[in-house]
Protein backbone atom coordinates (compact mmCIF):
# COMPACT_ATOMS: atom_id res chain seq x y z
CA UNK A 1 0.00 0.00 0.00
CA UNK A 2 2.56 2.73 1.08
CA UNK A 3 4.80 1.58 -1.98
CA UNK A 4 1.60 1.92 -4.33
CA UNK A 5 0.99 5.48 -2.67
CA UNK A 6 4.69 6.52 -3.32
CA UNK A 7 4.71 5.42 -6.82
CA UNK A 8 1.76 7.43 -7.48
CA UNK A 9 3.60 10.60 -6.07
CA UNK A 10 6.60 9.87 -8.19
CA UNK A 11 4.34 10.06 -11.34
CA UNK A 12 2.59 12.93 -9.74
CA UNK A 13 5.98 14.63 -9.29
CA UNK A 14 6.97 14.00 -13.06
CA UNK A 15 4.52 15.65 -13.78
CA UNK A 16 4.54 18.78 -11.94
CA UNK A 17 8.73 19.29 -13.31
CA UNK A 18 7.09 18.29 -16.87
CA UNK A 19 4.64 21.13 -16.45
CA UNK A 20 7.07 23.32 -14.98
CA UNK A 21 9.18 23.78 -18.20
CA UNK A 22 5.72 25.13 -19.81
CA UNK A 23 5.17 28.72 -18.00
CA UNK A 24 3.03 30.21 -20.25
CA UNK A 25 -0.39 28.07 -20.22
CA UNK A 26 -1.03 28.76 -16.35
CA UNK A 27 -1.30 32.75 -17.46
CA UNK A 28 -3.37 31.68 -20.69
CA UNK A 29 -5.65 29.26 -17.86
CA UNK A 30 -6.10 32.12 -16.08
CA UNK A 31 -7.41 34.96 -18.84
CA UNK A 32 -9.49 31.66 -20.38
CA UNK A 33 -11.11 31.40 -17.61
CA UNK A 34 -11.83 34.95 -16.90
CA UNK A 35 -13.46 35.01 -20.50
CA UNK A 36 -15.27 31.71 -19.68
CA UNK A 37 -16.88 33.07 -16.75
CA UNK A 38 -18.15 36.30 -18.52
CA UNK A 39 -19.15 34.47 -21.00
CA UNK A 40 -21.82 32.16 -18.70
CA UNK A 41 -22.75 35.27 -16.25
CA UNK A 42 -24.00 37.27 -19.80
CA UNK A 43 -25.70 34.99 -21.24
CA UNK A 44 -27.66 33.71 -18.16
CA UNK A 45 -28.55 37.80 -17.75
CA UNK A 46 -29.81 37.11 -21.41
CA UNK A 47 -31.41 34.08 -20.78
CA UNK A 48 -33.37 35.08 -17.58
CA UNK A 49 -36.79 34.36 -17.01
CA UNK A 50 -39.11 33.22 -14.40
CA UNK A 51 -39.88 30.29 -16.30
CA UNK A 52 -36.13 29.63 -15.97
CA UNK A 53 -36.04 30.46 -12.02
CA UNK A 54 -39.09 28.14 -11.22
CA UNK A 55 -37.10 25.22 -13.19
CA UNK A 56 -33.53 25.92 -11.11
CA UNK A 57 -33.36 25.03 -7.54
CA UNK A 58 -34.67 28.11 -4.95
CA UNK A 59 -32.25 30.70 -4.55
CA UNK A 60 -30.14 29.47 -7.50
CA UNK A 61 -29.06 31.96 -10.26
CA UNK A 62 -28.80 30.68 -13.91
CA UNK A 63 -25.20 31.82 -13.93
CA UNK A 64 -24.21 30.26 -10.84
CA UNK A 65 -26.02 26.65 -11.95
CA UNK A 66 -24.58 26.53 -15.37
CA UNK A 67 -21.09 27.93 -14.54
CA UNK A 68 -20.79 24.81 -11.69
CA UNK A 69 -22.03 22.41 -14.73
CA UNK A 70 -19.57 23.44 -16.68
CA UNK A 71 -16.83 23.48 -15.19
CA UNK A 72 -17.05 20.52 -12.97
CA UNK A 73 -18.31 18.53 -16.52
CA UNK A 74 -14.41 19.01 -16.92
CA UNK A 75 -13.92 16.27 -14.43
CA UNK A 76 -15.34 13.69 -16.92
CA UNK A 77 -13.29 15.39 -19.78
CA UNK A 78 -10.19 14.49 -17.63
CA UNK A 79 -10.93 11.05 -16.30
CA UNK A 80 -11.70 10.21 -19.97
CA UNK A 81 -8.92 11.70 -21.88
CA UNK A 82 -5.93 11.37 -19.14
CA UNK A 83 -5.66 7.70 -19.30
CA UNK A 84 -6.10 7.27 -23.00
CA UNK A 85 -3.41 10.61 -23.25
CA UNK A 86 -1.09 9.13 -20.66
CA UNK A 87 -0.93 5.71 -22.44
CA UNK A 88 -0.92 7.44 -26.06
CA UNK A 89 2.28 9.45 -24.95
CA UNK A 90 4.08 6.57 -22.98
CA UNK A 91 3.60 4.84 -26.19
CA UNK A 92 4.70 7.69 -28.54
CA UNK A 93 7.38 8.76 -26.70
CA UNK A 94 9.36 5.18 -26.09
CA UNK A 95 8.72 5.59 -22.68
CA UNK A 96 6.09 2.50 -21.57
CA UNK A 97 8.81 -0.13 -22.50
CA UNK A 98 10.87 1.22 -19.88
CA UNK A 99 8.79 1.73 -17.66
CA UNK A 100 6.94 -1.56 -17.65
CA UNK A 101 10.18 -2.96 -17.21
CA UNK A 102 10.58 -1.53 -13.56
CA UNK A 103 8.86 -2.73 -10.47
CA UNK A 104 5.87 -0.48 -11.17
CA UNK A 105 2.58 -2.30 -12.66
CA UNK A 106 0.97 -0.57 -15.33
CA UNK A 107 -2.84 0.40 -13.81
CA UNK A 108 0.18 2.18 -11.16
CA UNK A 109 1.42 3.82 -13.43
CA UNK A 110 -1.51 5.08 -15.57
CA UNK A 111 -3.10 5.98 -12.39
CA UNK A 112 -0.31 7.91 -11.40
CA UNK A 113 -0.40 10.04 -14.44
CA UNK A 114 -4.13 10.77 -14.37
CA UNK A 115 -3.44 12.44 -11.13
CA UNK A 116 -1.84 15.70 -12.39
CA UNK A 117 -4.77 15.95 -14.88
CA UNK A 118 -6.96 16.08 -11.96
CA UNK A 119 -5.04 18.14 -9.87
CA UNK A 120 -5.04 20.60 -13.02
CA UNK A 121 -8.86 20.48 -13.71
CA UNK A 122 -9.17 21.41 -10.51
CA UNK A 123 -7.02 24.45 -10.53
CA UNK A 124 -9.12 25.47 -13.11
CA UNK A 125 -12.05 25.23 -11.36
CA UNK A 126 -11.04 27.55 -8.27
CA UNK A 127 -10.07 29.95 -11.40
CA UNK A 128 -13.16 29.77 -12.84
CA UNK A 129 -14.99 29.74 -9.19
CA UNK A 130 -12.56 32.72 -7.85
CA UNK A 131 -13.38 34.90 -11.29
CA UNK A 132 -16.77 33.85 -10.76
CA UNK A 133 -17.02 35.32 -7.12
CA UNK A 134 -14.86 38.24 -7.44
CA UNK A 135 -16.91 39.77 -10.62
CA UNK A 136 -19.79 38.00 -11.26
CA UNK A 137 -21.13 37.47 -7.54
CA UNK A 138 -21.07 33.53 -8.06
CA UNK A 139 -22.27 32.93 -4.57
CA UNK A 140 -19.22 31.13 -2.96
CA UNK A 141 -19.72 31.95 -0.09
CA UNK A 142 -22.56 29.86 0.69
CA UNK A 143 -20.79 27.05 0.13
CA UNK A 144 -19.91 23.43 2.45
CA UNK A 145 -16.14 23.00 1.98
CA UNK A 146 -16.03 19.81 3.24
CA UNK A 147 -19.27 18.37 1.30
CA UNK A 148 -17.51 19.78 -1.85
CA UNK A 149 -14.47 17.70 -1.29
CA UNK A 150 -15.64 14.88 -0.31
CA UNK A 151 -17.80 15.15 -3.77
CA UNK A 152 -14.93 15.77 -5.61
CA UNK A 153 -13.24 12.83 -4.85
CA UNK A 154 -16.33 10.73 -4.72
CA UNK A 155 -16.82 12.26 -8.27
CA UNK A 156 -13.23 11.37 -9.38
CA UNK A 157 -13.04 8.05 -8.48
CA UNK A 158 -16.23 6.93 -10.31
CA UNK A 159 -15.23 8.70 -13.19
CA UNK A 160 -11.60 6.89 -13.33
CA UNK A 161 -13.29 3.89 -14.27
CA UNK A 162 -14.66 4.78 -17.00
CA UNK A 163 -11.21 6.43 -18.02
CA UNK A 164 -9.35 3.13 -17.19
CA UNK A 165 -11.94 1.32 -19.51
CA UNK A 166 -11.24 3.47 -22.00
CA UNK A 167 -7.67 3.31 -22.26
CA UNK A 168 -8.16 -0.73 -21.89
CA UNK A 169 -9.79 -0.50 -25.38
CA UNK A 170 -7.31 1.72 -26.30
CA UNK A 171 -4.57 -0.60 -25.55
CA UNK A 172 -6.42 -3.35 -27.29
CA UNK A 173 -7.48 -1.34 -30.69
CA UNK A 174 -5.39 1.15 -30.76
CA UNK A 175 -7.72 3.80 -31.82
CA UNK A 176 -9.17 5.84 -29.50
CA UNK A 177 -12.60 4.67 -28.43
CA UNK A 178 -15.58 5.67 -29.82
CA UNK A 179 -17.85 5.25 -26.77
CA UNK A 180 -15.73 7.67 -25.14
CA UNK A 181 -16.79 10.17 -27.13
CA UNK A 182 -20.71 8.80 -26.96
CA UNK A 183 -20.34 9.02 -23.51
CA UNK A 184 -18.93 12.58 -23.11
CA UNK A 185 -22.14 13.98 -25.65
CA UNK A 186 -25.03 12.04 -24.19
CA UNK A 187 -23.54 13.26 -20.68
CA UNK A 188 -23.71 16.90 -21.96
CA UNK A 189 -27.02 16.67 -22.98
CA UNK A 190 -28.81 14.28 -20.10
CA UNK A 191 -26.20 15.37 -17.06
CA UNK A 192 -27.57 17.96 -16.14
CA UNK A 193 -24.42 20.49 -16.96
CA UNK A 194 -26.93 23.58 -18.36
CA UNK A 195 -30.03 22.97 -17.72
CA UNK A 196 -31.97 20.66 -15.14
CA UNK A 197 -32.69 16.83 -15.72
CA UNK A 198 -36.01 17.74 -14.78
CA UNK A 199 -37.22 19.46 -18.12
CA UNK A 200 -35.84 16.53 -19.75
CA UNK A 201 -38.39 13.35 -21.65
CA UNK A 202 -39.05 11.16 -19.20
CA UNK A 203 -37.31 8.10 -21.35
CA UNK A 204 -34.37 11.32 -21.48
CA UNK A 205 -34.47 11.00 -17.38
CA UNK A 206 -34.39 7.27 -16.90
CA UNK A 207 -30.71 7.53 -19.09
CA UNK A 208 -29.92 10.59 -17.07
CA UNK A 209 -30.22 8.79 -13.93
CA UNK A 210 -28.16 5.75 -14.98
CA UNK A 211 -25.32 8.23 -15.48
CA UNK A 212 -22.57 9.00 -12.67
CA UNK A 213 -22.36 12.80 -14.03
CA UNK A 214 -25.73 13.36 -13.19
CA UNK A 215 -25.28 12.55 -9.00
CA UNK A 216 -21.94 15.00 -9.86
CA UNK A 217 -23.23 17.63 -10.27
CA UNK A 218 -26.73 17.38 -8.33
CA UNK A 219 -24.22 16.94 -5.31
CA UNK A 220 -21.63 19.72 -6.22
CA UNK A 221 -24.47 22.15 -6.28
CA UNK A 222 -25.64 21.01 -3.77
CA UNK A 223 -22.46 21.70 -1.51
CA UNK A 224 -21.51 24.98 -3.77
CA UNK A 225 -24.67 26.50 -4.26
CA UNK A 226 -26.78 25.25 -1.30
CA UNK A 227 -24.48 24.95 1.63
CA UNK A 228 -25.95 21.14 1.49
CA UNK A 229 -24.02 18.77 4.54
CA UNK A 230 -23.24 15.47 3.71
CA UNK A 231 -26.68 13.97 4.92
CA UNK A 232 -28.38 16.07 1.99
CA UNK A 233 -26.73 14.80 -0.51
CA UNK A 234 -25.99 12.04 0.82
CA UNK A 235 -29.07 9.62 -1.30
CA UNK A 236 -26.10 11.46 -5.06
CA UNK A 237 -23.15 10.77 -2.89
CA UNK A 238 -23.98 7.29 -2.13
CA UNK A 239 -24.82 6.37 -5.89
CA UNK A 240 -21.37 7.80 -6.64
CA UNK A 241 -19.87 5.67 -4.59
CA UNK A 242 -21.82 2.33 -5.79
CA UNK A 243 -20.37 3.39 -9.15
CA UNK A 244 -17.24 3.81 -7.90
CA UNK A 245 -17.24 0.42 -6.41
CA UNK A 246 -18.72 -1.25 -9.59
CA UNK A 247 -16.79 0.40 -12.25
CA UNK A 248 -13.23 0.57 -10.77
CA UNK A 249 -12.42 -2.44 -9.77
CA UNK A 250 -13.89 -3.69 -13.37
CA UNK A 251 -12.42 -1.55 -14.91
CA UNK A 252 -8.56 -2.46 -13.64
CA UNK A 253 -9.86 -6.00 -14.43
CA UNK A 254 -10.07 -5.10 -17.98
CA UNK A 255 -7.47 -3.13 -18.17
CA UNK A 256 -4.82 -6.28 -16.53
CA UNK A 257 -6.71 -8.80 -18.89
CA UNK A 258 -5.93 -6.07 -22.46
CA UNK A 259 -2.68 -5.83 -20.97
CA UNK A 260 -2.14 -9.67 -20.98
CA UNK A 261 -3.35 -9.79 -24.80
CA UNK A 262 -0.84 -7.50 -25.57
CA UNK A 263 1.69 -9.35 -24.46
CA UNK A 264 0.08 -12.69 -25.94
CA UNK A 265 0.04 -10.77 -29.00
CA UNK A 266 3.37 -8.50 -29.07
CA UNK A 267 1.42 -5.10 -29.93
CA UNK A 268 1.80 -3.81 -26.56
CA UNK A 269 3.85 -0.80 -28.25
CA UNK A 270 2.13 -1.03 -31.65
CA UNK A 271 0.37 2.07 -32.67
CA UNK B 1 22.59 -17.25 -7.91
CA UNK B 2 21.39 -19.89 -9.31
CA UNK B 3 23.40 -22.39 -11.39
CA UNK B 4 22.18 -20.12 -14.35
CA UNK B 5 21.68 -16.54 -15.03
CA UNK B 6 19.04 -17.64 -17.52
CA UNK B 7 17.55 -20.93 -18.32
CA UNK B 8 15.62 -20.81 -21.66
CA UNK B 9 13.63 -24.31 -22.31
CA UNK B 10 11.93 -25.46 -25.13
CA UNK B 11 10.58 -21.45 -25.70
CA UNK B 12 7.93 -21.56 -28.28
CA UNK B 13 6.49 -18.05 -29.44
CA UNK B 14 3.72 -17.18 -32.48
CA UNK B 15 2.07 -14.06 -32.90
CA UNK B 16 -1.65 -13.93 -34.55
CA UNK B 17 -1.33 -12.44 -38.61
CA UNK B 18 -2.38 -9.00 -38.48
CA UNK B 19 -5.99 -8.35 -39.59
CA UNK B 20 -7.07 -5.98 -41.74
CA UNK B 21 -10.55 -4.49 -42.59
CA UNK B 22 -13.35 -5.09 -40.43
CA UNK B 23 -11.29 -8.00 -38.78
CA UNK B 24 -8.89 -5.77 -37.51
CA UNK B 25 -11.51 -5.61 -34.75
CA UNK B 26 -11.18 -9.00 -33.94
CA UNK B 27 -7.49 -8.66 -33.80
CA UNK B 28 -6.95 -9.00 -30.07
CA UNK B 29 -8.72 -12.61 -29.90
CA UNK B 30 -7.19 -13.88 -33.25
CA UNK B 31 -5.52 -17.44 -32.92
CA UNK B 32 -1.73 -16.85 -32.83
CA UNK B 33 -0.43 -19.15 -36.21
CA UNK B 34 2.71 -17.24 -36.90
CA UNK B 35 6.01 -19.10 -35.09
CA UNK B 36 8.90 -16.46 -34.02
CA UNK B 37 10.36 -18.67 -32.12
CA UNK B 38 10.57 -22.89 -32.38
CA UNK B 39 11.24 -24.47 -29.16
CA UNK B 40 14.51 -23.24 -28.13
CA UNK B 41 16.66 -24.08 -25.31
CA UNK B 42 19.96 -22.46 -23.93
CA UNK B 43 21.62 -21.38 -20.22
CA UNK B 44 23.66 -18.35 -19.90
CA UNK B 45 25.77 -19.02 -17.02
CA UNK B 46 26.33 -16.36 -14.26
CA UNK B 47 28.85 -13.80 -15.03
CA UNK B 48 28.79 -14.96 -18.97
CA UNK B 49 28.27 -12.60 -22.36
CA UNK B 50 26.37 -14.64 -24.96
CA UNK B 51 25.34 -12.79 -28.50
CA UNK B 52 22.31 -13.56 -30.50
CA UNK B 53 22.99 -13.34 -34.32
CA UNK B 54 20.53 -13.73 -37.15
CA UNK B 55 18.85 -12.33 -39.40
CA UNK B 56 15.98 -9.57 -39.05
CA UNK B 57 12.95 -12.03 -37.91
CA UNK B 58 15.51 -14.49 -36.41
CA UNK B 59 13.54 -14.40 -33.06
CA UNK B 60 16.78 -12.16 -31.23
CA UNK B 61 14.21 -9.40 -29.71
CA UNK B 62 11.43 -11.77 -29.72
CA UNK B 63 13.55 -13.54 -26.95
CA UNK B 64 14.81 -10.85 -24.99
CA UNK B 65 11.19 -9.70 -24.95
CA UNK B 66 9.96 -12.37 -23.35
CA UNK B 67 12.72 -12.43 -20.85
CA UNK B 68 12.20 -8.73 -19.73
CA UNK B 69 8.53 -9.41 -19.27
CA UNK B 70 7.48 -7.70 -21.65
CA UNK B 71 5.70 -11.20 -23.58
CA UNK B 72 4.52 -14.06 -22.52
CA UNK B 73 5.33 -16.46 -24.48
CA UNK B 74 3.29 -19.55 -26.07
CA UNK B 75 4.99 -22.60 -24.66
CA UNK B 76 7.94 -23.39 -22.92
CA UNK B 77 10.00 -21.44 -19.90
CA UNK B 78 11.94 -18.67 -19.72
CA UNK B 79 13.94 -17.85 -16.45
CA UNK B 80 15.65 -15.24 -15.00
CA UNK B 81 17.90 -15.43 -11.76
CA UNK B 82 15.82 -18.30 -10.74
CA UNK B 83 12.54 -16.83 -11.83
CA UNK B 84 9.70 -17.83 -14.05
CA UNK B 85 9.06 -14.23 -16.72
CA UNK B 86 5.73 -15.06 -17.19
CA UNK B 87 4.61 -16.25 -13.99
CA UNK B 88 6.83 -13.86 -11.51
CA UNK B 89 7.88 -10.88 -13.60
CA UNK B 90 8.17 -8.34 -10.85
CA UNK B 91 10.89 -10.55 -9.43
CA UNK B 92 12.40 -11.36 -12.77
CA UNK B 93 12.19 -7.07 -13.35
CA UNK B 94 14.52 -6.84 -10.09
CA UNK B 95 16.78 -8.90 -11.56
CA UNK B 96 16.95 -7.98 -14.92
CA UNK B 97 18.37 -4.19 -16.72
CA UNK B 98 16.91 -4.12 -20.34
CA UNK B 99 18.12 -1.67 -23.26
CA UNK B 100 16.31 -2.05 -26.35
CA UNK B 101 18.95 0.10 -27.98
CA UNK B 102 16.88 3.08 -29.22
CA UNK B 103 16.83 6.66 -28.58
CA UNK B 104 13.96 7.01 -27.18
CA UNK B 105 12.13 6.38 -23.89
CA UNK B 106 13.09 9.36 -22.33
CA UNK B 107 10.68 12.40 -20.67
CA UNK B 108 12.07 14.79 -23.53
CA UNK B 109 11.76 18.10 -21.31
CA UNK B 110 13.19 16.34 -17.84
CA UNK B 111 16.89 16.62 -17.41
CA UNK B 112 19.07 13.49 -17.62
CA UNK B 113 19.44 12.98 -13.91
CA UNK B 114 15.88 13.26 -13.62
CA UNK B 115 14.56 11.13 -15.67
CA UNK B 116 17.30 8.36 -14.11
CA UNK B 117 16.07 9.57 -10.33
CA UNK B 118 12.60 8.59 -11.91
CA UNK B 119 13.55 5.71 -13.11
CA UNK B 120 15.66 4.14 -10.18
CA UNK B 121 12.72 5.02 -8.01
CA UNK B 122 10.51 3.00 -9.64
CA UNK B 123 13.30 0.55 -8.96
CA UNK B 124 13.35 0.91 -5.20
CA UNK B 125 16.51 2.78 -5.35
CA UNK B 126 16.51 5.81 -2.89
CA UNK B 127 18.32 8.58 -1.29
CA UNK B 128 22.30 9.04 -0.97
CA UNK B 129 21.85 5.05 -2.67
CA UNK B 130 20.57 6.59 -5.68
CA UNK B 131 22.50 9.46 -6.03
CA UNK B 132 25.98 7.74 -5.61
CA UNK B 133 25.34 5.39 -7.92
CA UNK B 134 23.91 7.89 -10.88
CA UNK B 135 27.18 10.27 -10.14
CA UNK B 136 29.69 6.70 -10.11
CA UNK B 137 27.71 5.52 -13.48
CA UNK B 138 27.12 8.89 -14.83
CA UNK B 139 31.17 9.89 -14.33
CA UNK B 140 32.24 5.89 -16.01
CA UNK B 141 29.75 6.73 -19.22
CA UNK B 142 31.04 10.56 -18.96
CA UNK B 143 27.65 11.48 -18.99
CA UNK B 144 28.49 13.83 -15.72
CA UNK B 145 27.80 17.31 -17.67
CA UNK B 146 25.44 16.42 -20.12
CA UNK B 147 22.84 14.01 -17.49
CA UNK B 148 22.38 18.11 -16.04
CA UNK B 149 20.71 18.81 -19.38
CA UNK B 150 17.16 18.49 -20.54
CA UNK B 151 16.89 14.93 -22.96
CA UNK B 152 15.51 16.94 -25.60
CA UNK B 153 18.94 18.65 -25.95
CA UNK B 154 21.43 15.51 -26.33
CA UNK B 155 22.62 13.71 -29.20
CA UNK B 156 21.14 10.20 -29.80
CA UNK B 157 24.61 8.49 -28.61
CA UNK B 158 24.07 10.03 -25.66
CA UNK B 159 21.04 9.35 -25.14
CA UNK B 160 21.73 5.41 -25.56
CA UNK B 161 24.71 6.08 -23.78
CA UNK B 162 22.26 7.59 -20.72
CA UNK B 163 19.66 4.08 -21.48
CA UNK B 164 22.28 1.80 -20.87
CA UNK B 165 23.05 3.74 -17.95
CA UNK B 166 19.84 3.52 -16.85
CA UNK B 167 19.24 -0.30 -17.04
CA UNK B 168 22.35 -0.74 -14.96
CA UNK B 169 21.31 2.04 -12.12
CA UNK B 170 19.58 -1.04 -9.70
CA UNK B 171 22.52 -3.31 -10.40
CA UNK B 172 20.78 -5.59 -12.09
CA UNK B 173 22.52 -9.47 -12.09
CA UNK B 174 21.25 -10.00 -15.87
CA UNK B 175 21.79 -7.39 -18.59
CA UNK B 176 19.69 -7.49 -21.64
CA UNK B 177 20.68 -5.60 -24.72
CA UNK B 178 19.09 -4.95 -28.06
CA UNK B 179 21.45 -3.74 -30.77
CA UNK B 180 23.38 -1.65 -27.83
CA UNK B 181 25.05 0.34 -30.37
CA UNK B 182 22.46 0.60 -33.79
CA UNK B 183 22.37 4.31 -33.21
CA UNK B 184 26.08 5.20 -31.76
CA UNK B 185 29.12 6.16 -34.03
CA UNK B 186 32.43 4.35 -34.62
CA UNK B 187 33.89 6.12 -31.82
CA UNK B 188 31.11 6.08 -29.18
CA UNK B 189 30.84 2.47 -29.84
CA UNK B 190 33.92 1.16 -29.26
CA UNK B 191 33.80 2.84 -25.80
CA UNK B 192 30.72 1.57 -25.16
CA UNK B 193 32.16 -2.12 -25.76
CA UNK B 194 34.85 -1.52 -23.84
CA UNK B 195 32.78 -0.16 -20.69
CA UNK B 196 30.73 -3.12 -21.35
CA UNK B 197 34.16 -5.70 -21.21
CA UNK B 198 35.61 -3.99 -18.15
CA UNK B 199 33.32 -2.59 -15.78
CA UNK B 200 30.02 -4.23 -16.50
CA UNK B 201 31.15 -7.80 -17.67
CA UNK B 202 34.47 -8.11 -15.53
CA UNK B 203 34.17 -5.94 -12.50
CA UNK B 204 30.81 -6.38 -11.90
CA UNK B 205 30.25 -9.96 -13.25
CA UNK B 206 26.66 -9.08 -14.56
CA UNK B 207 25.46 -11.51 -17.30
CA UNK B 208 25.14 -10.55 -20.48
CA UNK B 209 22.69 -11.70 -23.24
CA UNK B 210 23.10 -9.26 -26.39
CA UNK B 211 21.61 -9.08 -29.85
CA UNK B 212 23.89 -7.86 -32.60
CA UNK B 213 24.18 -7.08 -36.23
CA UNK B 214 27.98 -6.46 -35.96
CA UNK B 215 30.20 -8.87 -35.99
CA UNK B 216 33.40 -7.44 -34.38
CA UNK B 217 31.15 -6.56 -31.34
CA UNK B 218 30.13 -9.97 -30.94
CA UNK B 219 33.61 -11.59 -30.89
CA UNK B 220 34.85 -8.68 -28.48
CA UNK B 221 32.31 -9.06 -26.20
CA UNK B 222 30.43 -12.48 -26.36
CA UNK B 223 31.96 -15.71 -24.43
CA UNK B 224 29.48 -17.24 -26.74
CA UNK B 225 27.49 -16.90 -29.80
CA UNK B 226 23.73 -18.03 -29.90
CA UNK B 227 22.78 -18.44 -33.66
CA UNK B 228 19.12 -18.20 -34.35
CA UNK B 229 17.56 -18.62 -37.66
CA UNK B 230 13.36 -18.93 -38.51
CA UNK B 231 13.10 -19.43 -34.74
CA UNK B 232 15.44 -21.93 -34.39
CA UNK B 233 18.32 -22.25 -32.45
CA UNK B 234 20.81 -23.39 -34.87
CA UNK B 235 24.05 -23.46 -32.90
CA UNK B 236 25.47 -22.08 -29.49
CA UNK B 237 29.13 -22.17 -29.19
CA UNK B 238 32.73 -19.89 -28.37
CA UNK B 239 33.37 -17.99 -31.66
CA UNK B 240 36.15 -20.16 -32.40
CA UNK B 241 34.50 -23.13 -32.22
CA UNK B 242 31.68 -22.19 -34.50
CA UNK B 243 34.27 -21.36 -37.15
CA UNK B 244 35.95 -24.34 -36.66
CA UNK B 245 32.38 -26.52 -37.06
CA UNK B 246 31.78 -24.82 -39.96
CA UNK B 247 35.28 -24.97 -41.33
CA UNK B 248 35.02 -20.82 -41.56
CA UNK B 249 37.67 -18.39 -41.03
CA UNK B 250 35.33 -15.81 -40.08
CA UNK B 251 32.23 -15.49 -37.98
CA UNK B 252 30.31 -14.35 -41.06
CA UNK B 253 31.43 -17.03 -43.09
CA UNK B 254 30.44 -19.27 -40.49
CA UNK B 255 26.94 -17.64 -39.72
CA UNK B 256 26.36 -18.31 -43.40
CA UNK B 257 27.65 -22.17 -44.05
CA UNK B 258 25.38 -22.51 -40.65
CA UNK B 259 21.90 -20.86 -41.79
CA UNK B 260 22.41 -21.10 -45.19
CA UNK B 261 22.17 -17.53 -45.44
CA UNK B 262 24.69 -15.88 -48.27
CA UNK B 263 27.11 -13.78 -46.41
CA UNK B 264 25.71 -10.24 -47.29
CA UNK B 265 22.37 -10.71 -45.56
CA UNK B 266 24.35 -10.38 -42.16
CA UNK B 267 26.38 -6.94 -44.00
CA UNK B 268 22.91 -5.25 -44.98
CA UNK B 269 21.84 -5.56 -41.95
CA UNK B 270 24.87 -4.23 -39.91
CA UNK B 271 25.23 -0.67 -39.19
CA UNK B 272 27.69 1.13 -40.99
Amino acid sequence: MMRTLRDLLLFFQRDVRIASTYRSPFVLELVEALFGAAMFYYVARFVDSPELRNALPQGTTYFAYALVGFIFFDYLHAALDSFDHTLEEARDTGTLEPLLVTQVSLPVALIGSSIYPFVLTTLRVAIYLGWGFILFGFPLRSANWLSVVIVLVATMLSFSGLGIFSSAFLLLFKRGNPSKWFFLGISSVVGGMLFPVGILPSWLQIIAHLNPVTYALDAMRGALLDGAGLRAIGYSLLVLVLFTILLLPTSILAFSWALKRTKINGTLSHR
Amino acid sequence: MPDSAITIDRLEKSFPRAQSGWRALLQPFASPTMQALRGISFDVRPGEAVALLGTNGAGKSTLLRILSTLLLPTRGRAVVAGHDSAREPAAVRRHLGYHAGSDLGFYARLTGEENLRFFGQLNDLSGSYLSSRIATLSAQFELRGAIENQVRTLSSGTVQRLSLLRALLHEPKVLLLDEPTRSLDALAAADFRRFLKTEVLQRQGTSLLFASHTLSEIEFLADRVAILNEGNLVAIETSAALKSRSGATTLEDAFSRLTGHSPHSLQELAPS
